[in-house]
């Protein structure tokens, strides 16, 4: 054993100091039942959603410390728990509703509704919050363009408890999109009461404060440590009326995802949901102790991306050819061990089955067809090309561009594999750089219209094969304010017939996010975060 | 006369540090350049959100003053540093004067712990291997240091978390500096040792000591080799000298030859490497502070350096230069202490 290796005077130092350890008194074990500790490999940076550069985690905080107008309820998907984003439930508002012709929504706001500090929510601070989102300089304004909400006229206060949205078209995604992370409601005068002439939003202070009416309370706030949240005893905005399930919620970061899994396996820890997909794939096999939820981020793709501006895969005959040379069961099950949904492999009889995005492709591993495919393209020899991918991905994307690359020889293309920190892949999928590369998207409002909008059009970074196509345009248009289920089903069918026709980036799976967690603890809901809802959360 | 010395050890010292500052400026202006030739563009990177565009990247690089010529950055940041301020972290949304505050006492506290846990097993070490070169126990160190420093130390440490935590169960999890359940004490000194002392918490201090333990002694394994082996050769050679060949004929005893002649004349290579390894410690056991969640300064700098944050990374840097510098002194000073003949010009 590698341990006999140490020097005797350090192991005697070790085992001296670790003995004495094991007789320290244990924290109280009633406070530690009613503390859920949730650790994470990420950190939180700012207590206020909007801010640019919000990390993930702090998203998570932000959904427990402030309440929204409106919230998703969670559905069955399979065995495990997602959330709706069909059926919008009233959060601080009582009940809510949209006028015949869609352009207004009206909200009726809960009388009992209190701020941390006691000050009743009123419509005031609804007006100021929402304001604020579509005013200042945050990431809330191009959520919110969404949805079609851009400037403070279209925010009205009708009286104390009464709040009106008016839209300039019926938009299926404006009462989603108040649900979102970024139209949190303020505390107004806290906020105001601590904003500057240069600073008229106070976003400075609400970066390291709160002023909100969440079902938790800050105790404690280290950036990039940790962050200590108390239930607010009072709060009933859940849908149940009842308070939070958990007294305390502890987020910690731990940088180490094998740190993460031993602290679960040792029933320190409650929660986690970024283990590396073999640690929660050995866990799950353990049983005992800790649980394993595992859902398939249904808002999440991935993809496998050519750049269409870019020679060679301007030619969508050499598109389609590399999808039909990519060993996609071999990716699935070095990259992911089979944990997530598959999109590939699928039969399509006469076009695409239904509007649902990502939708399974009718792509298999058929080299002939792609020889044949490449020939057409007039590159039967192939050509050298480079396949990219974010650093922070490297355990799922290091396996599957090794067995890109493998793959792609057999049919003359050779692929020189390109790993880039975060920071510079995103500043060159931005410009637009890249030739062929893997990244993962994520829709907080997963509907067939809001996936072709953004990662299909636009000169943005989502766009991450600059497609242009005049057709997908149109349709996406038409479908983002078309209120009738069939004709929007039927746009989304032809939009997935287009994304096929032109393969301008190949979805090849939705990875599952597993939640694993203390067999104790229960009530996990998978969010269009992909962040934990502490408020979900409660132990048996 | 010992008073005429203090003041020109003061004297040297002080000039000793102000002839550094131009090579501090040089460090920071090079920083400054580096950090804009890498390819990463930070506002690109923060700007991300799920639709931000082309508005929002601009509004980001404004207000990292980004849009500015590069010449005109460099000047507004040095007129910023000579203030004493370092500019805002993107990372952490922080002051990165307020984060590098919070964070070197972490680093400090874990270096020094480690430097001693070190100090204390390589110097015994390397005398006894210099007493019998060539022995068993001569061998047995050897293969001490080399496993010591060809084991990665995220290898080291997260083979120790494995046995003394997963499967002993005797250490505390290896989740920062104290049990997330346990109360920090008032932060006086930053140092959580000392503080939960100054609070007289001494519960505190030894839940704050346990979680001490591996990280450093993680750090310790790595840096035994070079302090062990310099303290054998130094001690080799001092042990061969002619002044111990006579305090020896003098019929001394060992224990003040090997320890008063031989080691305080082998002292002098051991504090050099000392200062290097101290510096060393400090900036780049980003594994150890990565592997046992421990808020340093330099896990610090490989978050923003990973994510184009110029502000954090240019204010470690400055940080880590600045110290070395210290560190340089501090070890000229003591060299005088161990060896009166050097002196400090």
């Amino acid at each position: 054993m590698p341990t006999m290796k140490l020097p005797l005077p350090f192991f005697v130092v070790v085992a001296v100091a670790t003995a004495a350890i094991a007789h320290a008194p244990a924290a109280s074990a009633q406070s530690r039942a009613e503390t859920m500790r949730f650790i994470t490999g990420g950190a939180v940076n700012t207590l206020d959603p909007t801010m640019l550069g919000t990390t993930r985690e702090s998203f998570a905080v932000s959904m427990s410390t402030y309440d929204r107008l409106v919230s998703f309820p969670r559905k069955k998907q399979g065995d495990n728990w997602v959330f709706d984003l069909e059926n919008v439930r009233g959060e601080l508002a009582e009940r809510f509703a949209v006028s015949p012709d869609g352009l207004k929504i009206t909200f009726h706001l809960r009388k009992d509704a209190r701020f941390h500090d006691g000050t009743p929510v009123t419509a005031d601070d609804v007006k100021w919050s929402l304001d604020r989102a579509v005013s200042a300089k945050s990431l809330a304004a191009a959520q919110l363009l969404t949805g079609s909400m851009t400037k403070p006229e279209q925010f009205r206060v009708v009286d104390a408890h009464t709040f009106e949205v008016t839209l300039p078209k019926p938009d299926r995604l404006a009462l989603p999109n108040l649900a979102t992370i970024y139209p949190v409601i303020f505390n107004s005068k806290l906020a105001k009461a601590n904003a500057t002439a240069e600073d008229p939003w106070a976003q400075n202070w609400l970066k390291s404060n709160v002023a909100g009416s969440g079902a938790y309370k800050l105790e404690a706030f280290k950036p990039g440590e940790q962050v200590i949240l108390r239930r607010d005893d009072t709060w009933n905005r859940g849908g149940t009326d009842k308070p939070a399930g958990f007294k305390r919620v502890i987020a910690q970061t731990v940088p180490e995802a094998a740190t993460r899994a031993n602290l679960l396996e040792r029933g320190d820890a409650d929660l986690a949901i970024d283990l590396q997909a073999n640690d929660a794939a050995s866990l799950a096999g353990k049983g005992g102790k800790v649980k394993v939820v595992s859902t398939a981020q249904y808002n999440a793709v991935t993809f496998v991306t050519f750049n269409t501006q870019m020679a060679p895969f301007d030619n969508p005959k050499v598109r389609q050819a590399i999808a039909y040379a990519l060993p996609y069961d071999d990716m699935f099950k070095a990259a992911l061990f089979g944990r997530g949904k598959p999109l590939f492999n699928a039969v399509w009889k006469d076009g695409p089955p239904s509007a649902d995005f990502p939708i399974a492709q009718p792509v298999r591993l058929d080299l002939e067809r792609a020889k044949a495919l490449m020939a057409e393209a007039g590159l039967p020899n192939g050509f050298e090309t480079t396949f990219s991918f974010n650093l922070g991905q490297a355990s799922l994307a290091e396996p599957v561009a090794a067995l890109i690359k493998e793959s792609l020889a057999k049919i003359g293309i050779k692929v020189d594999i390109q790993k880039l920190p975060d920071a510079q892949m995103s500043t060159m999928v931005t410009e637009k750089k890249l030739p062929f590369f893997t990244e993962n998207i994520v829709a907080w409002l997963p509907s067939n219209d809001y996936f072709y909008r953004n990662f299909y059009t636009g000169q943005q970074r989502w766009n991450f094969s600059s497609v242009n196509d005049p057709k997908i345009v149109e349709i996406a248009e038409k479908a983002r304010f078309e209120m009738d289920p069939a004709k929007y089903a039927e746009y989304g069918r032809q939009l997935n017939a287009r994304a096929f026709e032109l393969m301008p980036q190949i979805p090849i799976w939705q990875a599952n996010q597993d939640a694993v967690m203390a067999a104790s603890v229960e009530g996990y809901v998978y969010q269009f975060t992909r962040q934990v809802d502490f408020r979900d959360m409660r132990r048996q | 006369m010992a008073k005429d010395l203090i003041v020109s050890t003061l004297r040297r010292t002080g000039r000793r540090f102000l002839s550094s500052v131009p090579a501090l400026v040089g460090v920071l202006v090079f920083t400054f350049l580096l950090m804009r030739v890498l390819p990463g563009d930070p506002a690109v990177f923060f700007a991300s959100g799920p639709n931000s565009g082309k508005e929002e990247i601009e509004f980001v690089r404004q207000q990292m003053g980004l849009d500015k010529p590069i010449p005109q950055q460099l000047a507004i940041y040095l007129g910023d540093v000579a203030q004493g301020h370092l500019g805002r972290s993107l990372t952490t949304g922080q002051a990165v004067t307020a984060d590098i505050r919070q964070r070197l006492p972490a680093s400090l506290e874990l270096t020094f712990t480690a430097l001693l846990l070190a100090l204390s097993a390589a110097l015994p070490l390397g005398i006894l291997a210099a007493l019998k070169p060539g022995s068993i126990i001569d061998h047995a160190v050897r293969l001490a240091c080399v496993a010591g420093v060809c084991m990665p130390t995220f290898v080291s440490g997260l083979l120790l978390v494995y046995v003394f935590y997963y499967w002993l169960g005797i250490a505390p999890d290896p989740t920062g500096r104290l049990d997330v359940f346990a109360t920090a004490p008032p932060a006086v000194t930053g140092f959580l040792l000392i503080d939960f002392l100054l609070a007289g918490d001494l519960e505190g201090w030894w839940s704050a000591a346990r979680q001490l333990v591996l990280p450093a002694v993680t750090m310790a394994l790595f840096v035994l080799a070079p302090i062990a082996r310099i303290t054998r050769a130094s001690m080799l050679t001092a042990l061969g000298s002619d002044f111990v060949r006579t305090a020896r004929s003098l019929g001394l005893s060992s224990w003040r030859v090997v320890v008063v002649y031989a080691l305080r004349n082998a002292l002098l290579p051991v504090l050099t490497i000392l200062g290097i390894v101290f510096s060393t410690m400090l900036g780049a056991n980003v594994l150890v502070e990565k592997v046992f969640s421990w808020p340093g300064v330099a896990s610090y700098a490989l978050d923003a350096l990973l994510a184009s944050d110029y502000a954090p990374v240019q204010g470690f840097v400055l940080l880590m230069a600045t110290i070395f510098v210290l560190v340089n002194l501090v070890v000229d000073v003591l060299y005088g202490i161990a060896d009166p003949r050097v002196s400090m010009d």
